[in-house]
């Protein structure tokens, strides 16, 4: 299986005034081509740090991360703006929609400066989404608002696919539609995916749920009966 | 010990400095233009009442022919009158080793014993001995644009004689804060000098002895001048008294009004402009700032603090921030208010300057500033107080947005985004379109003041005046004496001019000035209309300034009563033939031979216009100087200079300052709107960094909303600048000036072009806060 990220002894400190705050205190892991990987752990474990670093929004203080064999903890600023915008899909908490497009256009807004994108009513239409595309943000739900995200993040066929705490604003109904529609994604486009929760029940939709505590991965287990959103209840 | 909220408020007036410093510039370039001019008129009003009061300025003067001394006891005797004093004063010219230009001057006899009015303040050196016929004072404008000191000579021709006087001191009278040589229009120094000498020399040289032609008296309390007035001209008539008069027309006094009439209206306009102006931004930078802390708001009440005390919270923060405005502001302006007086004062020959500011010009400043300030706050304060906290914590839900009325379907999704955003809160768009427009028209207002001033410029001295030097004789002459001014090397075309004192009077109304008398087709001195087109004399009848026509309140065809005040004293009936329109002074006019039968006199003049080659005017200087006829003479390249140097420099800088201050007004609003949006727009901007956009296209949603609407602003506040340039126009009408609502495009384009740096330095500043945006913090943060 090809490696997408390969991270290195990565580590990561907060310096607050006289304290430093280690974050991640060495990480190895690796994320596989078409994957979906579940990030678990308590808050403070330090799992959105490495999502971010692994998404290009944070560097690392010390240690590598490679994507494909390109070092981003080496990269420049406006490398790593690039790197984004080619190969990563993002999902947040809190949707982070664009107030003042509609749905579909919040996903051209996208689609417009990537290189090989998918049409946006395409990507709306993999979330099942498609009688809401001309909707504003306030005109949705939080679970629509989040599948409108995740449209956003794939619609330019990204490589990889990160989503922290997708479903934590959301009540478990939403979330399962929400889980779905990444699931969904992951398998038909083969977007390697990490998803970050503190929740252990959602761990069972992953090919392998890496376990974090604090700064470090305690542990690694592979899932082999990987399952669908719907079988999942919390 | 701080409490903790007090902490919190310092550091968060800390994070938002850069707003706090523009908002506070803002403020403080409202207040220090109120702050300026209050204090400079302040101070010179006090200063005059003081110098008035401690060198006892009388309330009656005359001038007349000659009087034998024993009349003085008449003049006492008149009811009302307290204290008398008679002196000798005579025109004379003056030469300075080394100054090549001719210098007029005015000569006064020095009382016996120790004055009643008009007491000197000596600047330097000492008062003349008695029986020394060769010492002498001068004004201490004279001397301070010569440089001179004690002990320097002065050649004096006085009734045709030459004499050498030595200059023993320098000195001030309040009769001569505002120095005008007769005739001019102007106060110039350098070619203007009131020289004292003991009485004894002077009625000598002067066939004066025993007699005077100067009389000045102090009144009762209550008494009334008009009665004064008419009892003296009466006992002066036969002596060939030239009228008398009371404060209101003592030439010093009168100007002096007059520019702190003008200086009253300036620096009741500007400021109320500015300040209208900064408090209404005031308000709205303050409302919009507070709005952005809603999640803060929510939390303090999550906590349990009341709103009560939340909103004294906030109000605290806004309060550090005008108190911080005001004294900038203060400051600033004694700053400046400091350099306009002296700036004044090098005008009015002030001996000293009492420069203060009333407390009363605080506490207004500090009112309007809390009151803007403290209605901002509240609004958006008690807006956040009003939703629960639990509701205020959680992110803002998606604002309501609606598809643009001007959107194409080509339009990028990031320009859909300014467009809809502009859209979406109209009246947001609309204050911040406004307040960069008040910005636009404050800088026009600023600009409107030079070109109005530049055109008075125009129109009186290159479109009027069109003479190289004007020749004003000892008195009347016979015509002849043109004629050998003609024959003089240089003279290329000389016209006479006849100018009379007279008082008009109009039902109740009454004003007194110079009646000139001028040529028909006259080449060097022309009338003109609105347009500045000439406008010929009729045979018969008078022509008025429109300023002077409005304050009789006559119209053309209608009759007015002339007295002239010297001469015949004819008192006559003449219709006003027309109105001419003259930026600078009021007066009237007439034909020269039609003033002459007035006047019962023969073909004759008071002075003359002169067309001279320009390489041949040193050279004829000195020869007008040799003629025993002529008392004075002026060139108009010289009167230009002064006026530059002395009324136009007294209003320019006070324009300059507030356009300075409009700038400052100008950044402190573009940079506030801007850094506003980015504070209430950080965590969108932020998100689409994380999705790929780098940052110019970040910065070009955030910029282009600012552009489009600075785009808007421009003109509609070049329009509203416009009006208020036209309402300072209308306002500023004083006897010494009409402003000309002139505006040229270049004072547009100026002010259009301080507004776009204004945005590009904000944009400047603000793109580098784009660029330091922190993803992952903003996509944590709930607000």
């Amino acid at each position: 299986m090809e490696t997408v990220f390969s991270a290195r002894a990565v580590t990561k400190f907060y310096d607050m005034g006289e304290v430093r705050v280690h974050a991640l205190r060495g990480v190895d892991l690796e994320l596989f081509a078409g994957e979906m990987m579940v990030l678990l752990g308590p808050s403070g474990s330090g799992k959105s740090t490495l999502l971010n670093i692994l998404g290009g929004l944070d560097r690392a203080s010390a240690g590598t991360v490679q994507y494909r064999g390109f070092d981003i903890t080496q990269a420049k600023d406006r490398e790593l703006t690039q790197y984004r915008r080619k190969h990563v899909g993002f999902v947040f908490q809190f949707y982070n929609l664009i107030p003042s497009l509609t749905a579909i256009e919040n996903v051209a807004a996208v689609t417009e400066i990537a290189d090989h994108p998918m049409k946006p009513a395409e990507a709306l239409e993999l979330v099942g989404l498609t009688d809401r595309m001309h909707h504003f943000p306030s005109q949705l739900s939080g679970g629509q608002q989040q599948r409108v995200a995740i449209a956003r993040a794939i619609a330019k066929r990204p490589s990889v696919l990160l989503c922290d705490e997708p479903t934590g604003a959301l009540d478990s109904e939403t979330g399962v539609v929400v889980l779905e529609a990444i699931d969904r994604v992951n398998r038909e486009l083969g977007a390697a995916t990490a998803v970050i929760t503190h929740n252990a029940d959602i761990a069972r939709m992953a090919n392998r749920v890496v376990h974090m505590s604090n700064g470090l991965v305690s542990h690694v287990e592979p899932n082999e009966n990987r399952r669908s959103p719907r079988e999942l209840h919390w | 010990m701080l409490a903790a909220l007090d902490r919190k408020l310092l550091r968060d007036l800390w994070a938002v400095r850069g707003q706090v410093l523009a908002i506070a510039f803002v403020l403080g370039a409202g207040i220090a233009t109120y702050v300026m001019a209050a204090s400079t008129l302040d101070s010179l009003q006090r200063t005059q009442a003081r110098l008035y009061r401690e060198f006892r300025f009388p309330d009656l003067f005359a001038g007349l022919k000659r009087a034998p001394v024993s009349v003085l006891a008449r003049i006492s005797a008149i009811p009302g009158v307290t204290n008398v004093e008679a002196r000798v004063a005579a025109p004379a010219n003056l030469e300075l080793a080394g100054y090549g230009q001719p210098i007029s001057g005015q000569i006064i006899s020095l009382p016996r014993g120790p004055g009643q009015f008009n007491l000197l303040h000596l600047h330097a050196g000492r008062l003349p001995e008695s029986g020394r016929d060769r010492e002498a004072l001068v004004s201490d404008g004279f001397a301070k644009a010569h440089k001179l000191q004690p002990g320097v000579t002065l050649k004096v021709t006085i009734n045709g004689r030459r004499r050498v006087l030595e200059i023993v001191g320098v000195a001030s009278t309040p009769e001569f804060i505002y120095q005008l040589a007769p005739g001019s229009i102007v106060p110039d120094f350098k070619t203007y000098c009131v020289v004292w000498m003991n009485a004894d020399t002077l009625e000598g040289a002067y066939n004066m002895t025993g007699a005077f032609n100067q009389v000045a008296a102090t009144l009762e309390r209550g008494a009334r001048t008009e009665d004064a007035v008419m009892a003296l001209d009466h006992i002066l008539r036969p002596y060939g008294g030239l009228g008398s008069h009371g404060r209101k027309d003592q030439i010093s006094h009168r100007y002096l009004s007059e520019e702190f009439k003008q200086l009253t209206i300036m620096s009741t306009m500007f400021p109320a402009i500015f300040l209208s102006v900064a408090a209404f931004l005031l308000n709205v930078v303050v409302g919009r700032l507070m709005a952005t802390q809603r999640g803060q708001i929510a939390t303090l009440k999550a906590f349990g603090y009341p709103t009560s005390a939340i909103v004294v919270h906030f109000l605290k923060f806004t309060l550090v921030i005008v108190v911080f405005g005001v004294a900038l502001g203060i400051a600033g302006g004694a700053w400046m208010g400091g350099g306009l007086s002296r700036l004044y004062m090098d005008v009015y020959r002030f001996p000293y300057l009492d420069y203060s500011i009333r407390p009363s010009v605080i506490a207004v400043s500090l009112a309007v500033s809390i009151a803007a300030a403290a209605t901002g706050t509240l609004f958006s304060v008690l807006r956040a107080a009003r939703e629960s906290p639990a509701v205020a914590m959680q992110p803002a839900n998606p604002g309501r947005y609606r598809r643009s009325l001007f959107e194409a379907s080509w339009f990028s999704q990031p320009t859909r985004m300014i467009v809809r955003n502009i859209e979406r809160r109209p009246i947001k768009s609309l204050l911040s379109i406004g307040g960069v427009a008040m910005s636009t028209a404050i800088l026009v207002l600023g600009g409107f003041w030079t070109d109005a001033v530049d055109f008075m410029v125009f129109a009186q001295l290159r479109r009027a005046q069109l003479d190289d030097i004007t020749v004003t004789f000892i008195g009347p002459v016979s015509i002849r004496a043109l004629y050998s001014l003609t024959s003089l090397p240089g003279v290329t075309y000389a016209e006479p001019t006849r100018s009379v004192p007279a008082r008009f009077r109009f039902e109740q109304r009454t004003y007194r000035t110079a009646l000139q008398g001028l040529e028909p087709e006259g080449r060097l001195r022309r009338l003109l209309n609105k347009q500045l087109e000439p406008v010929q004399l009729p045979a018969e009848g008078i022509v008025l300034t429109d300023h002077l026509a409005t304050m009789l309140g006559i119209r053309p065809g209608q009759i007015l009563t002339v007295e002239l005040l010297e001469g015949s004293r004819a008192i006559r009936q003449v219709p006003v033939t027309g109105l001419v329109s003259e930026y600078i002074g009021v007066s009237a006019y007439m034909r020269r031979d039609t003033l002459n039968r007035f006047l019962r006199e023969g073909d004759s003049a008071t002075g003359a216009f002169l067309a001279v080659d320009p390489p041949q005017i040193p050279s004829l200087y000195q020869r007008l100087k040799a003629m025993p006829a002529v008392a004075g003479s002026a060139e108009r390249a010289q009167v230009l200079r002064s006026f530059y140097e002395t009324l136009a420099a007294q209003m320019l800088t006070f324009a300059f300052f507030n356009t300075i201050l409009a700038a400052a007004i100008a950044v402190g609003v573009v940079y506030n709107t801007v850094r506003i949006s980015l504070s209430e727009r950080s965590r969108e901007l932020a998100s689409l960094r994380v999705l790929g956009y780098t940052r110019g296209e970040v910065s070009y949603i955030l910029l282009g909303e600012l552009m489009i609407l600075v785009f808007v602003a421009i003109p509609v506040g070049l329009v509203f600048g416009r009006g208020l340039s036209w309402l300072m126009a209308s306002s500023a009408q004083t006897e010494l000036f009409r402003v000309p609502f002139i505006i040229e495009p270049s004072t547009y384009a100026l002010s259009a072009l301080v507004i776009a740096i204004a945005t590009v330095v904000s944009a400047l500043i603000v793109g580098r806060k784009v660029n330091h945006l922190d993803l992952v913090e903003v996509l944590k943060a709930r607000e």
